[in-house]
């Protein structure tokens, strides 16, 4: 009996948690299409009387494109930093035996203990001494510094997985460690660096210290600053702030449905096998 | 020019490292230099900062004129400092309470995704969605959603009573424990989904021969199987956990009072509120070091280190 | 399969080389900063900003060296702005509310003292209001010239409600306490509070001292006076906001609410709650957000009166006004003094008049006809003109050091989680220079 059907609680329970997700987004949704008075008037749950798109037009009005394309830069540049330095790194700590290599690999494990906050006063003198300033590249070093351990992690974990013999194969050849990399280890490590593109992509995306404390202007200014401009200004109001919280989440929703499954297996990879 | 400098380097490394690895340590196996790139551009934007961190805590500094050096006294009034002793004890709290309600969760919910039925894979679609958010953006909604007045607390007096949410201790940690494990919970989820997908379905078979029911299969079966998987969780809760700051910023301003301060919200108030640039960094000294320890115990206690063997083993 | 592996590395290849190029061009901008024929004036970002856009591009018009406009939004703004001072991106001029908050910047000699402007230009301190003028003098030294405006705290209400209650602004505290009765038969929150942001909480605590004690005491405590605090009028006056927060005044939830996110606005504005204690700019708030009530319900008085208290009830508290200082290291002085001169000419006291700013220039009060609500300004501006004190925020008053430590402790006695010994312990402990 309790074989058969046993799972009205993990049905139930599936609804549950589907309210607890659902409700704030209906409610954020619903929001963003109402006047700022029909908002205050009718509170968060009532369903919009006079539909409006003026929220999001005024957001838009007020620099949210800039803020896209600069979120949009550190991610691509950030991704491309990570991909690059990473690969590289995880392929020698697997497979070189020298003990610089293993005095690296201790380096990252101790960069996985350190939070990007320890490091923001000195990160900011060093950035200014730099004259990388409320610029973005000064946001995008750091960024990809810190995405760095937790990536060379999980790439370590999918290359371990390669078997001794496939390079056996290969090194009998002759190949020389670049041949090997590149026609051994990059395709055989695929999921792991899709992995790292959407963890260190996350990492930028919902970069908040470093913007914060790194930049200033409104041209340099990221969404997830935007946002915390957007409630802390005074004159805020919900609808709109509310509306902005879901064009920040626009981009990332359309290559979600897109790419579902790229990103979903990337993100299933953060766990290892 | 910093900028400049990794990137021609890795592929100046992968030539020599071609031509003179394979001379040294065995055929075909990479030298040192493949991994100069990425250690000098992390230990430069990460090691290096650590170290000035280090030093700076040792100093008296207001950015405006130069550091002092004041030997221990920034320590010395850390430890003296009770809302310092509070935020460390909060910041493991925290932790604590984000490891004790997402695990549970996210491997139940992460067990029931990975079964194939089409209406898992709709709801686990929607799931999904706070992960689309970046924290700042949660952090947000969920101030407006909670408000007192003008959101839903006003409407559902029943639980949430006069909605001082953000007024009392218990309450202002219930919500930033709550507004992580929303946000995070999609991740693990997925985690232990990729994991329980993996289980092989032999063990499955066998085990319903012997009558085992679900339950048993679940605590037998899956539980032991998703091991690697929920240690891989946990440490990344944890150090999500220690390094909560934009949670605490947007939500609850450290407050009430210092109610909510964790080390590193503390830290920052201290560097960029107080500008005490020499406590700040003895601050961050300490959560570093608090980081350390949590995560070689996490390792210690679940084999992490073990584990290296057996996936190599496989 | 196979043609995917081919494909990700592709793409893999190509991201890099995308991102290395996007790195190289897009985010190279922002290098015109090293020039040199340019004044950086840095204020902070609000909607005010259009008044300071449109002054720059009259210095523009006329002046060789070219000011440029920097914003920093509000929250952030002192953070960044020590935080930048003694480095290469330092601005030449920069928006500050005088007092405490450049005395740090004045005592590590990083501030160009105005003096020799003003005896150049005598009008760069005779045209405002001396009161104003001073509190950015710091050791008898002038480092700043006045700014967008002045902000008195005033205790604003939702006349529909007091009607409904059958209560009149209060004029004196036992006024205000029988207000906070009749208001809870009501069924409304007596006074909103956006005990969240805590500055709110603090003008609470600024008024009933000012009255109870007058301005000498917080003075005193300053300046490093700790038994300030601990005397007879200090707990007379943390008996008063026990008093009136235990008579449920604020509700019990205004420690979730803030002003900044609209929260305590709004109830005011939609009947909610019958007073806000807040600053001037409350004003524009109201009218940007709720205008039907701004303009048909939203009155404003002075804070009552506390029967035997030193203080004279004409005192004001607030942001007496915002400076312009100037950094030591700037390459053009004459540029920035001719930028100054622009304070006090009628186009600049229009403009800012004509966005709900009050500024504390002699020419003012005749052009008060143009501002955007003139009744309220001329409110304001009587106010602030008769008034014998005017203190400036605690929060500014004291050094950056002590904020955090002052929220905490005015938050925490407030909802009561700290006793009055314990409160008074705190403030004693505060760093005062």
């Amino acid at each position: 009996m309790r074989k058969s059907r046993p799972n009205h609680l993990a049905g139930f329970g599936s609804l549950v948690w589907l309210l607890v997700v659902g409700l704030p987004l209906y409610v954020m949704l619903v929001a963003t299409f109402q006047s700022r008075p029909d908002y205050a008037a009718n509170g968060p749950l009532a369903f919009p009387e006079h539909f409006t798109l003026d929220n999001y037009v005024n957001d838009l009005n007020s620099g949210f494109a800039q803020y896209f394309l600069n979120t949009v830069i550190v991610t691509v540049c950030v991704v491309g930093i990570v991909v690059l330095l990473v690969p590289p790194l995880a392929y020698t700590i697997v497979r070189s035996r020298g003990r610089a290599t293993t005095t690296v690999f201790r380096l990252f494990l101790l960069g996985l203990a350190i939070p990007s906050q320890a490091v923001i006063v000195p990160m900011f003198f060093v950035i200014s001494e730099a004259g990388l300033y409320d610029n973005l590249i000064g946001v995008i070093l750091p960024t990809a510094a810190f995405a760095m351990p937790v990536c060379a992690l999980i790439l370590t974990g999918v290359m371990r997985d390669i078997t001794p013999d496939l390079y056996e194969a290969m090194t009998v050849d002759g190949a020389s460690p670049r041949r090997v990399f590149f026609q051994l280890v990059l395709p055989l490590s695929r999921s792991g660096v899709s992995t790292i593109v959407v963890f260190s992509a996350l990492q930028a995306w919902n970069g908040f210290l470093f913007p914060l404390v790194l930049t200033q202007s409104v041209e340099t200014k990221v969404i997830t600053l935007g946002l915390y401009d957007f409630q802390t200004e005074r004159g805020v109001d919900t609808p709109g702030l509310l509306a902005a919280v879901v064009l920040s989440m626009l981009p990332i929703l359309i290559v979600y449905l897109f790419a579902r499954r790229a990103l979903v297996q990337g993100l299933m990879g953060v766990g290892g096998k | 020019m910093t900028r400049n400098a990794p990137p021609p380097a890795d592929s100046g490394a992968v030539r020599s490292a071609g031509s003179s690895g394979s001379g040294s340590s065995g055929a075909g196996r990479p030298g040192f230099l493949w991994a100069v790139p990425a250690a000098v551009f992390f230990g430069l934007f990460a090691i290096v900062p650590l170290i000035m961190v280090a030093v700076l805590s040792f100093a008296s500094w207001d950015g405006l004129s130069d550091p002092e050096f004041t030997g221990l006294d920034n320590w010395r009034t850390l430890l003296d400092d009770p809302v310092m002793i509070k935020s460390l004890w909060l910041s493991v709290l925290l932790t604590v309470l984000g490891v004790a309600v997402q695990t549970p969760l996210s491997i139940l919910l992460g067990v029931w995704a990975a079964g194939h039925q089409r209406n898992r894979a709709v709801l686990s679609a929607i799931y999904f969605v706070p992960l689309l958010l970046s924290i700042a953006a949660v952090s947000v909604l969920w101030r407006a959603v909670l408000d007192p007045n003008l959101g839903v607390p006003a409407h559902a007096t029943w639980l949430f009573g006069d909605g001082n949410l953000f007024g009392t201790q218990a309450t202002a940690i219930g919500v930033l424990v709550f507004v992580s494990t929303w946000q995070f919970t999609p991740l693990h989820t997925l985690i232990y989904q990729g994991a329980a997908r993996a289980v092989p379905p032999v063990l499955y078979q066998a085990a319903q021969i012997d009558g085992a029911g679900r339950v048993r299969q679940f605590f037998h079966i899956t539980l032991p199987q998703l091991r690697n998987s929920i240690i891989t969780s946990v440490i990344l809760m944890v150090v999500g956990g220690l390094t909560t700051f934009d949670t605490v910023l947007i939500l609850t301003q450290g407050g009430p009072g210092s109610d909510t301060t964790i080390s590193a919200y503390y830290m920052y108030q201290k560097a960029f509120k107080s500008f005490d640039y020499g406590a700040a960094s003895a601050i961050a000294l300490l959560l570093v070091l608090v980081s350390t320890v949590i995560s070689l115990i996490v390792v210690r206690l679940s084999g992490y280190d073990k584990m290296r063997s057996t996936m190599e083993g496989l | 399969m196979k043609q995917r592996a081919r494909f990700s590395r592709t793409a893999v290849v190509g991201g890099a080389a995308l991102a290395l190029v996007l790195s190289l061009s897009g985010c190279g901008g922002g290098s015109d900063a090293a020039d040199g024929d340019t004044i950086h004036v840095l204020v902070y970002g609000d909607a005010a900003n259009k008044v300071e856009k449109e002054l720059v591009a009259t210095f523009n018009k006329t002046s060789k060296v070219k000011a440029v406009l920097d914003t920093i939004p509000g929250a952030d703004y002192q953070a960044k702005l020590q935080t930048i001072i003694n480095s290469k991106q330092a601005p030449d001029v920069f928006f500050n509310w005088g007092g405490g908050s450049i005395k740090p910047f004045v005592d590590a000699g990083l501030l160009l003292p105005l003096d020799p402007f003003i005896d150049k230009d005598p009008d760069l301190k005779a045209k405002f209001l001396p009161s104003v003028f001073n509190s950015a003098v710091v050791d008898g030294t002038s480092y700043g010239v006045p700014m967008r405006g002045t902000q008195p705290v005033l205790l604003f209400n939702n006349g529909k409600v007091l009607k409904k209650a059958g209560v009149e602004p209060p004029k004196t505290w036992d006024d205000l306490l029988a207000a906070v009765k009749a208001l809870k038969v009501d069924g409304v929150t007596p006074i909103a509070l956006g005990g969240g942001d805590r500055w709110p909480t603090l003008m609470w605590f600024e008024y009933l001292y000012d009255r109870i004690a007058g301005p000498e005491l917080f003075q005193k405590a300053l300046d490093g006076d700790k038994d300030a605090w601990a005397s007879q009028d200090s707990r007379k006056a943390l008996g008063k906001i026990r008093e009136l927060v235990d008579a449920g005044a604020f509700g019990t939830n205004y420690d979730s609410v803030k002003f900044t996110d609209q929260g305590s606005p709004t109830l005011l504005a939609t009947g909610r709650a019958g007073f806000e204690l807040m600053g001037s700019w409350a004003y524009s708030t109201q009218q940007d957000a709720h205008p039907e009530f701004a303009k048909s319900d939203l009155g404003y008085s002075a804070f009552p009166s506390v029967e035997g208290g030193r203080g004279d009830q004409a005192n004001v508290v607030g942001n007496t006004n915002n400076f312009y200082s100037v950094l030591k290291k700037t390459k053009h002085p004459q540029a920035v003094a001719a930028f100054l001169k622009l304070m006090y000419s009628d186009q600049f006291v229009k403009a800012q008049l004509s966005i709900g700013n009050l500024p504390t220039t002699t020419n003012t009060e005749g052009l008060l006809d143009t501002a955007a609500s003139p009744e309220f300004a001329k409110f304001q501006y009587d106010m602030v003109k008769a008034a014998p004190a005017f203190q400036l925020s605690w929060d500014q008053a004291y050094p950056q050091a002590a904020a955090t430590a002052m929220y905490q402790s005015l938050q925490q006695f407030f909802n009561g989680s700290m006793d009055e010994d314990a409160f008074i312990k705190a403030m004693q402990a505060l760093p005062t220079s």
